[in-house]
């Protein structure tokens, strides 16, 4: 279908969004680097891979599930689709495209349709998942990303442990997310898309709360986690942190953190932990019958993931670059991957080979090349940026914008190529990815998880509960369709169970004792 | 010959990177001999027949004619110069015999003299958290897998201050939470690595302009320095903790 002006008006706008972000983030950030992994250049064989397979598996997922009902689901799990995989979404495909403007293997407005179905698929995920504070980017929202509706806040807040510094609870908890954090980097080939923190959420005087979202940590579709991560129980996990004298003023696109003053241990003043995935209709706790459980629940998880961390060093350190550069890539690409999952038809051939399209770029990819071009393309250096020279950009006032916008003169000369077309076939050097999948149901095969998915509609999904937003319940928290929401988000909660929609922050707090 | 996107640019300028501007030249000149090759509108060339005539061959050809023009890449991971050793710079300081000559040489890190306490100042970094005590401990490079590995196994020396030049996460993973300290010659303190040590509780300096500190140096951080943070970053304001040797009478 022939865009039309609006159509390349708001595409352009949200190319701008992104690509604002995009530098603020990298040039706070320096650009990733790794002893151990080929880091830019696995980013940049991934942003290839993202170019020409992203429209294709979009589609694919959007015959199974709109972008909207995928923002809605993604809301109520700590999984792969979260602010990390939103900015990934549209930036990746973007770098991919800017990168051959910049080799002259493509021009700016070829495959625009593609390009505009990208990016208003992620608009549409984005505006859902992130309904309830109406932002479409972290930065967008002062670099915030308060997604949760009140019902699981308040279950989240109920049932947390306090604990202070020197407490076995304290302790356990801090240990298990420094482990956590360094398997997930692991896991994640260097990168910190295996984690991902939201909030904050007030809890009232002088205290916040922020959720940390660890994910793929088990069996899952990673193959280098086949054997090594046998015995960590958990896909994802989530903990929930509450925190005293201390704010956290950025929570970024990237799902990372800072705080003022600055945060450390003896801030945490509770905690809590859950798992979730596409068949679990929501939160799951997970050792929180107890304080002493929960105590010895973190410290178990701390002592499996160490164990799974040493044991897929060794086999990284056993890999050739070209294994390397494949893991990285698909770690990357497949960013969105859970996508697939949550709309339950997600095929390994789609998320864990590059695609034929982009390998043949692989022998371009040294480490230096790969290194000085994902700096470029990141913070404005190429060829493809320059703008006139009045033009200030938002952030570094220079003549530049990060990524391409679409020239309006398409519409009159018609002079583009539409799309790259459907994904095709892929290759690896990585060993084939056994059909073991670990969910919050058991551990299944592909053809089984995709299907259970299918089959399951999650009770808080239906229409009748889906559109009862934070705006309705201000005003029917008093009607029967609300209470049963809250009911049905509250029915694993140790404090709330039944409790219905009538509390407010005040009145959780009270119930804790 | 036909013309591509690159060949018209108004405001046009280079990468600040010669080996970029080299090898994207080099790429461009492939597609424009395919493209003029192909005797196709663009529209139609650039994802269809370019997608079959633009190869992997074509690449490695590119990526080839640096080395043979005498270039030697730099190596960010390990694994690429022990693969490709004629493509890479020498991997100094990786072997554990390098280490008894090899030490960080920024020259722009401020050093001076041992004061009266015995402090020879060789450096400054920008500091993850602020503690209440500074850092002591002795210096050890961690550049390389078999460091790790060998650690892995025989476990880290004590009071390990260790001098990475590495702002990742995963170099270092298995043994991380053993160090004393860390002195990181990279990134920031959002990195990787920064965010690590924060979770660890262990004192660490990002983004560290270090001289002369050799191998088994007893070192001291500064540690009670203030943090830097984000805005400290963006307006480009220093916010420094020192790196001394310390000199023992």
């Amino acid at each position: 279908m022939r865009p039309d002006y609006a159509q390349l008006l708001e595409t352009n706008h949200l190319l701008q969004t992104n690509g604002d972000q995009t530098y603020w983030l990298c040039v706070t950030r320096t650009v990733q680097e790794s002893k151990l992994f080929p880091v830019p250049a696995y980013m940049l064989l991934s942003y290839l891979n993202a170019f020409y397979r992203y429209p294709g598996v979009l589609k694919k997922i959007e015959t199974h599930m709109s972008a909207e009902e995928l923002g809605d689901r993604a809301r109520t799990m700590g999984s792969k689709a979260h602010a990390t995989s939103m900015w990934g979404l549209p930036c990746f495909y973007l770098l991919g495209r800017e990168w051959q403007i910049n080799m002259g293997l493509i021009r700016p407005e070829d495959a625009a349709e593609d390009l505009i179905y990208i990016v208003d698929f992620w608009k549409r995920f984005q505006l859902s998942w992130r309904r309830n504070s109406g932002h479409i980017t972290a930065s967008d929202g002062g670099h915030r990303t308060q997604i949760l509706p009140e019902r699981q806040i308040q279950v989240f807040h109920a049932d947390m442990y306090d604990c202070e510094s020197g407490e076995p609870l304290h302790e356990a908890a801090q240990a298990f997310a420094a482990s956590a954090a360094q398997y997930a980097f692991l896991v994640a080939c260097e990168s910190r898309i295996s984690m991902h923190q939201h909030g904050p959420y007030h809890l009232g005087e002088n205290r916040e709360m922020l959720v940390r979202d660890f994910v793929d940590l088990a069996e899952c579709d990673l193959p280098w986690l086949d054997g090594v991560a046998e015995n960590v129980p958990y896909t994802n996990l989530t903990m929930p942190m509450a925190t005293e004298g201390v704010h956290f003023n950025i929570i970024d696109d990237w799902g990372s953190f800072a705080a003022e003053p600055e945060f450390k241990g003896e801030h945490i003043t509770g905690v809590g932990l859950y798992t979730s995935d596409p068949l679990s209709d929501g939160y799951e706790p997970v050792g929180m019958g107890s304080k002493e459980e929960l105590t010895r629940t973190f410290q178990d998880l701390d002592e499996r993931l160490k164990d799974a961390m040493a044991r897929l060093w060794k086999r990284v350190a056993g890999w050739t670059r070209d294994q390397m550069l494949d893991a990285g890539a698909i770690t990357y690409y497949a960013i969105i991957k859970d996508l697939a999952h949550i709309a339950g038809c997600y095929d390994p051939d789609d998320w864990i080979k590059i695609d034929r399209r982009a390998e043949r770029f692989r022998p371009l990819l040294n480490d230096e090349y790969s290194r000085d071009m994902l700096g470029d393309i990141c913070v404005g250096s190429s060829p493809s940026h320059q703008m006139y020279e009045y033009l200030m950009m938002r952030h570094s006032n220079l003549p530049q914008r990060i990524y391409s916008p679409l020239p309006y003169s398409m519409l009159v000369d018609d002079d583009y190529a539409p799309t790259v077309g459907d994904v095709q076939p892929g290759v690896t050097y990585l060993d084939e990815k056994l059909d073991r999948y670990r969910t919050t149901k058991g551990t299944f095969g592909i053809e089984e998880y995709n299907r259970r998915v299918r089959e399951s509609q999650p009770k808080t999904h239906e229409d009748r509960f889906r559109f009862l937003c934070e705006p309705s319940i201000k005003y029917r928290y008093d009607g029967a369709t609300a209470d049963e929401l809250y009911k049905l988000h509250q029915q694993n909660s140790r404090n709330l169970r039944g409790r219905g929609a009538g509390l407010r922050r005040a009145d959780i707090e009270a119930l804790r004792g | 010959m036909s013309k591509i996107i690159s060949d018209v640019d108004k405001f046009e300028s280079e990468s600040p990177s010669s080996v970029v501007t080299a090898i994207n030249t080099a790429v461009q000149t492939v597609v424009r001999q395919r493209f003029e090759a192909s005797g196709q509108n663009w529209k139609d060339f650039v994802f269809g027949e370019s997608l079959e005539t633009i190869t992997e061959e074509d690449f490695r050809a590119v990526e080839q004619m640096l080395i043979d023009a005498g270039h030697r890449y730099d190596w960010s991971a390990a694994i690429s110069p022990q693969e490709r050793p004629d493509a890479y710079k020498p991997a100094v300081g990786t072997s554990e015999d390098d280490l008894d000559t090899f030490c960080f040489e920024d020259p722009d890190a401020p050093v001076g003299e041992p004061d009266g306490d015995g402090l020879e100042l060789r450096g400054v970094g920008d500091n993850v958290v602020s503690y209440s005590e500074d850092t002591v401990g002795i210096a050890r490079y961690v550049r390389s897998t078999n460091r790790v590995l060998k650690w892995l196994s025989e476990g880290v020396p004590e009071n390990t201050i260790a001098v990475i030049d590495d702002s990742g996460g995963t170099l270092t993973a298995p043994i991380l939470e053993r160090f004393k300290g860390v002195i990181c010659a990279g990134g920031t303190v959002r990195s990787h690595l920064g965010i690590l040590t924060r979770e660890y509780g262990i004192p660490c300096l990002m983004n560290s302009k270090v001289n002369g500190i050799m191998e088994g140096d007893s070192v001291r951080m500064e540690s009670t320095a203030r943090a830097k943070n984000t805005e400290d970053y963006q307006s480009g304001r220093e916010v420094t903790a020192n790196i001394w040797r310390v000199h023992t009478s």
